[in-house]
């Protein structure tokens, strides 16, 4: 957004972004909603006193209250960076009052509902949306600063005493991860009927989260804990999956069966989506088909696995089930990636389409007696291993879990399991070969690489863990449909990696789980989640095509960077103004710099 | 696209021949069917494919004409088809007076009327907004980002045209008759589309070839820097690119809602996929490809249907097997390169 810079005098920085910060401690005290929304039966629960008592700290109040107590302070006190903080302040309360407004205007009614009805006031939303907009304008008007770099060590130390420290910062970070997770799982509760503001304040949690990770970002934070993790990775690696499995235990507020259950669904796109990371993000084939092959692993494992409709009638235990599907779908993966000798582009990603919608359909009409049709594949056995049933509760650490945790548990290592995959892939000889042929396929075959056997590769790869992640799908849910591997789904596992950013990690899992909880959220407003997911795709590759967790190299490719973020036109203005003084210098050796226009 | 065949690995070369076989037992139970069938069900099954080429057909023009021009494939084409026909829709719904409805001669170009006009606002929109910020993006972006205009659309119609969340009545405008044609019948919607569709198959063709901005487009295709050196405006000439192919599937959309007499939010999804399939097949950014191609692939979808193992419930499948056939083996369609139009 850098088109904000500038348009504020850079006198008035200070004052808007002061102002700014006091409006939104004015916002979380004032009321939100002018009257009580409670006419008719439907829906009956839903009252608006939630955003109508003032003076009343809920949720988005104290995020509000925080944001406006902080702009204030980092507004006067020397903090580096403070421009990126205070506008990451902004836009979070900005996003607060805006889904605020929005829902409060279209479920009360209209304007009145947050501006002055019957006598009431309620100016809340508006004024948080006047804060916000002011702290991003003040705070943009002197153009963004640098975002600080942090020493290794912040007292100076070496050694064991350096290493001790990085680690207690692990811990700290890694432990508001989980909470930060945990937070965003069970915010807003479980949407639907019951619960009509699960959607808003969930969406205003985000805003809240987020503007805390961009202040984070902007200050350096995130930059230097990613830096102390690299550098300590197996103890990151130990200290994130501890985090991981600590996330059904009752302290964390999200161990609930409901919450094990999204979890664990999110785990398994979150799978698939780093498995489609590979085709797309490191070798940049598109795929439109590659839910199909989540699918064949999915009915390959139902049909191993003693279910009445399967015409095979072979009942495996679930690992050789699982590792069968996963290799079936593999092989499927080899053959629909052999056009890919011949084709590129956009050919390629119909080819892929046109395999996709031929699975489907083939599973629809229940080809072979092996999908079950319209019918489906019901009454998959759960998981069972040493003697434990996956969908029972457990005891653990004298904690009461709830069921469904050994299927989370079991999700993590495999989500775990498909992360060292994709990062070993990605720094291997294979992995530079996948982003050579993505950024140019000639040119890659010019350097030697057999590009045909890459590519097919690459599908093999990513469709093994599709295969594999279906495997565990259709166990957990213990239905296997033609249903759940349709073109839409597909599209949403590429708008996944595609949010998160190609050929990331986090930005598959990030975009998975955002694409995942979203419709768990907004239940409320189910009707419309395809079309603003269409939108969505729109706007993302229109304002932000490299992801919100972009790899370096694509950020590059998209922002006209290289790869140290450095812009590639002041580069090159850069290097016309050396030339230039190379030039004048023989000339004019004594010439002074002011000389020049 | 000159890989060599030393790099087709050996497991292709087996799948390939496996293939080969299987389609060769199959060609043996197609041909039983056809003789038990006699020969009039082969000439009725051949008369609707020729009706499905048609829609097909006018849906393709607008696939290969963007193509050609800015090389994206505008995945959302298909939805601006059934806009189109929900626009019909909407005209003879709550535009034409209850007495007018039943003489076809106002009402029908009342409603390819408000077909066209739905259709090309929608596409000029799209056009604006979502591709042309996109033009010198990569690659993918467009295609993504024509996904996304595709699903928003038909979720569009599905959420505010109202009952359209199911499949909805359309009112069989034209005259309400069959036409004996020896052996077989078609109704008179069905003639009416065929001629439609190849009279403005040929105009098209016409204007193209012969007009001025028919010359600018072709300029334009080649080069866009050049073409606007040459005091061509490319984002106009990319406009009514998008112009004509919506309006031609807005006509689509109208005549397929009228023969059909159902129209439902997917219909989009489906005929722009065999309209695509039917422009790649002929080549793509040819404008004799698409139609040729579409006419080829109408008759396969009725054929494979009829006589081809698994009946109508695999007939979708027949065309996307040829789709990558045609992608591998030939991917500049049955009118490569050398005879390119290119709109």
């Amino acid at each position: 957004m850098s088109r904000l810079n500038g348009l504020v005098p850079a006198a008035l920085a200070r004052p808007f972004t002061a102002i700014g910060g006091v409006l939104f401690l004015i916002a979380a005290m004032l009321p939100w909603a002018t009257f009580i929304l409670n006419d008719g039966p439907y829906p009956e629960k839903s009252t608006l006193q939630f955003f109508d008592a003032p003076f009343e700290l809920t949720g988005f109040r104290w995020h509000l209250l925080l944001f406006g107590v902080l702009a204030v302070i980092v507004t006067f006190a020397p903090v580096r960076g403070k421009e990126r903080v205070l506008r990451s302040f902004g836009w979070g309360g900005l996003l607060i009052g805006v889904i605020g407004a929005l829902f409060i205007a279209g479920k009360g009614g209209g304007i009145g509902a947050i501006t002055a009805a019957d006598g009431a006031t309620a100016l809340g939303s508006i004024v948080a949306i006047v804060g916000g907009a002011l702290l991003v304008l003040g705070a943009s008007a002197n153009g963004l600063g640098d975002i600080p770099e942090w020493p290794t060590s912040l007292f100076g130390w070496t050694g064991m005493k350096q290493r001790l420290e990085a680690w207690v910062v692990l811990l700290i970070a890694f432990a508001g991860v989980l909470w930060l997770v945990a937070q965003t799982l069970t915010a807003g509760g479980i949407g639907g009927a019951a619960f009509p503001y699960a959607g808003p304040v969930f969406l205003a949690f985000l805003g809240f989260a987020g503007g805390l990770i961009g202040a984070l970002h902007g200050v350096g934070v995130t930059r230097w804990v990613s830096q102390l993790s690299e550098k300590h990775r197996p103890f990151s690696i130990v200290v994130l999956l501890l985090c991981a499995f600590a996330l059904p235990f009752p302290f964390t507020g999200a161990g609930s069966q409901y919450w094990m259950q999204v979890a664990a669904t999110i785990g398994v796109y979150a799978a698939t989506a780093i498995g489609l990371n590979i085709v797309v993000g490191l070798s940049g084939l598109l795929d439109l088909g590659y839910v199909a092959f989540m699918g064949i692993g999915a009915f390959v494992a139902a049909n191993l696995s003693g279910v009445a409709a399967s015409a095979l009638g072979w009942n495996l235990p679930f690992p050789l089930a699982a590792l069968i599907a996963a290799v079936v779908a593999g092989i499927f993966g080899a053959i629909v990636g052999s056009p890919t000798l011949r084709v590129r582009g956009d050919y390629l990603a119909i080819v892929t389409l046109a395999f996709g919608e031929i699975f489907s359909r083939a599973a629809q009409n229940n080809i072979g007696d092996l999908t079950g049709g319209a019918s489906a594949m019901p009454g998959i056995p759960p998981v069972t291993m040493f003697g434990t049933a996956f969908n029972e509760p457990i005891k653990l650490f004298g904690a009461q879990l709830p069921s469904g945790v050994l299927y989370y548990f079991m999700i993590v290592l495999v989500v775990g399991l498909v992360m060292a995959v994709f990062a070993n892939l990605k720094n291997s000889r294979m992995g530079r070969a996948w982003i050579a042929i993505r950024e140019d396929e000639d040119a890659a075959r010019a350097m030697g690489i057999r590009t045909g056997k890459a590519k097919i590769l690459a599908f093999l790869v990513g469709a093994t863990l599709a295969g594999l992640a279906g495997a565990i799908f259709v166990h957990k849910l213990g239905t296997a449909s033609y249903d759940s591997f349709k073109f839409l789904e597909s599209v949403t596992l590429l708008a996944a990696v595609i949010l998160g950013g190609m050929g990331t990690i986090p930005g598959a899992v990030l975009g998975a789980s955002l694409l995942f909880v979203l419709p768990e959220k907004l239940r409320e407003f189910s009707d419309y989640r395809l079309f603003v997911f269409g939108l969505a795709l729109v706007l993302i590759m229109r304002f932000r095509p490299q992801g919100l967790v972009p790899d370096r190299i694509r950020r590059a490719e998209f922002a006209g960077e290289t790869a140290e973020g450095k812009s590639i036109e002041e580069i090159e203005e850069q290097a016309v103004l050396e030339q230039e003084q190379a030039d004048r210098e023989p000339e004019a050796p004594a010439a002074p710099k002011e000389g020049r226009p | 696209m000159t890989t060599s065949r030393l790099e087709v690995p050996g497991s292709v070369r087996i799948v390939a021949g496996v293939a080969v076989v299987g389609v060769f037992l199959w060609l043996t139970d197609a041909l039983r069917k056809l003789v038990d069938g006699g020969f009039t069900l082969l000439l009725q099954q051949t008369a609707n494919g020729i009706v499905l080429g048609a829609t097909i057909g006018l849906i393709a023009l607008g696939y290969t004409m963007v193509y050609g021009i800015i090389q994206l494939i505008n995945f959302a084409h298909g939805e601006v088809f059934m806009v189109g026909a929900f626009g019909g829709l909407a005209v003879y719904r709550w535009v034409l007076p209850e007495s007018v409805r039943g003489d076809w001669y106002i009402s029908l170009p009342a409603m390819l009327l408000g077909g066209v006009i739905v259709a090309v606002v929608i596409a000029v929109l799209m056009e604006r907004f979502a591709y042309r910020p996109l033009r010198n993006a990569p690659r993918l972006a467009p295609l993504i980002t024509a996904l996304g205009v595709s699903v928003a659309l038909q979720e569009a119609i599905r959420l505010w045209f109202p009952d359209a969340a199911s499949a909805q009545p359309f009112p069989r405008v034209f005259i309400d008759a069959q036409v004996d044609l020896g052996p077989i019948e078609l109704s008179a919607s069905q003639v009416l589309l065929i001629v439609v569709s190849v009279v403005l198959a040929v105009l098209l063709q016409t204007y193209i070839s012969r007009s001025r901005m028919g010359r600018a487009m072709r300029a334009t295709s080649q080069d866009h820097d050049t073409a606007r050196l040459m005091g061509i405006n490319p984002d106009r000439v990319i406009v009514l690119t998008f112009v004509m192919g919506a309006a031609l599937a807005g006509v689509a959309g109208v005549l397929y809602g009228s023969n059909i007499n159902s129209v439902g939010n997917d219909i989009g999804f489906q005929n722009g996929i065999f309209a695509f399939t039917a422009a790649v097949l002929g080549g793509i950014g040819s404008l004799r490809g698409a139609v040729i191609g579409a006419f080829i692939i109408g008759l396969i979808k009725t054929l494979g249907g009829q006589y081809l193992p698994g009946g109508t419930q695999y007939d979708y499948i027949w065309i996307f097997v040829v789709l990558i056939l045609v992608l591998v083996f030939r991917p500049q369609g049955l009118f490569g390169e050398a005879e390119r139009v290119r709109a």
